[in-house]
């Protein structure tokens, strides 16, 4: 039962992990743009979704009620759409530190093409199209490709991903580390100390279980020996 | 807001600072483990912790120390990495 609690917890957690990297990392869409413009959004109980206030194009209008710029835009298939926000980033999160919108609305309206003549581009982006709570993926930049069948690497979230496993890693390893070095020894000096005063070993070794159990364990060495 | 980048600048900072602090302690602890791998290894006579805090000291003048400060270097050279890329290329 608990052991299936302990992997139910690990897969929510990797699952929130999963999803967060998934709205956050950049991606790149082959499309053709079809359309720029400006709209009166309302912002509610979706703010989470859209740049908070104090950045550049949020400051511009009240918080409520926001003029955003979109992008719309039409994949290689010519029937699937997609319609980008075009937001300033804040400083802090998402780290993408983007101020040129009005640059980057009109790199857009510039790229705009018609069927007939159909000008692919790679728009860079990150976050979601849910209709349902009326969120849009941020444009973050956009390129001109060659073609609509261009294939594109995610050179750069392959590189975060394993920069991101590499800390986890590390931060491990330091655990490990930690406990060969501090969190044991003292855990022994404190064991032998108790042996000598009675035979609370047993209880304090019982008590010794798992990381954070190990970590207690090794702060309550700090205190005073039990006394006589 | 004005300030946005000065927030940025302290979060970062105590981030950064924190983890300079935590990988400095593990990398000390590594390198005393390794010297004290080696005495026994070697099997050197004399003084034990003469020898092992002599390659500490060692350690605090060279090379791997100073390689610490990739821990505030890499995250700036991003920032500005990610800022020219996104407005200005």
């Amino acid at each position: 039962m608990w052991t299936k609690i302990k992997w139910g917890l690990r897969i929510l957690l990797l699952l929130i992990v999963g999803l967060f990297l998934h709205y956050t990392l950049p991606q790149r869409d082959v499309v053709q743009i079809i359309n720029t413009y400006n709209k009166l959004t309302p912002i509610g109980a979706n703010w989470m979704f859209y740049s908070i206030e104090d950045t550049g194009t949020g400051a511009e209008t009240t918080a409520t009620t926001r003029d955003i710029r979109f992008i719309e835009a039409v994949y290689p298939d010519g029937t699937s759409v997609m319609v980008y926000r075009n937001e300033d980033t804040g400083w802090v999160w998402p780290p993408y530190f983007k101020w040129d919108s009005s640059t980057l609305q009109a790199e857009a309206t510039n790229y705009k093409s018609d069927k007939a003549a159909p000008q692919w581009v790679a728009v860079t982006h990150y976050g979601w199209r849910i209709p349902m709570i009326s969120i849009f993926p941020n444009a973050v930049k956009i390129t001109p490709v060659e073609g609509p069948d261009v294939r594109l690497v995610p050179w750069l979230n392959m590189f975060i991903i394993a920069f991101l496993l590499f800390l986890v890693f590390m931060v491990r390893k330091m655990w490990l580390q930690f406990r060969e070095r501090m969190v044991d020894p003292a855990l022994d000096r404190a064991e032998q100390a108790w042996d000598r005063v009675d035979a609370r070993a047993d209880a304090a070794s019982a008590e010794v279980k798992g990381v954070w159990g190990r970590f207690m364990a090794w702060l309550g060495t700090w205190k005073g020996k039990p006394r006589k | 807001m004005i300030l946005g980048w000065l927030r940025l600048a302290v979060i970062w900072f105590v981030i950064l600072t924190v983890a300079y602090v935590i990988v400095g302690i593990y990398s000390r602890s590594v390198r005393r483990e390794k010297l004290e791998k080696r005495w026994i290894a070697e099997g050197l006579e004399g003084d034990r912790d003469a020898w092992i805090e002599a390659g500490m000291k060692a350690y605090e003048t060279g090379l791997k120390k100073k390689l610490l400060w990739l821990i505030y270097i890499v995250p700036m050279v991003a920032f500005v990495v990610i800022i020219t890329v996104i407005n200005w290329s």
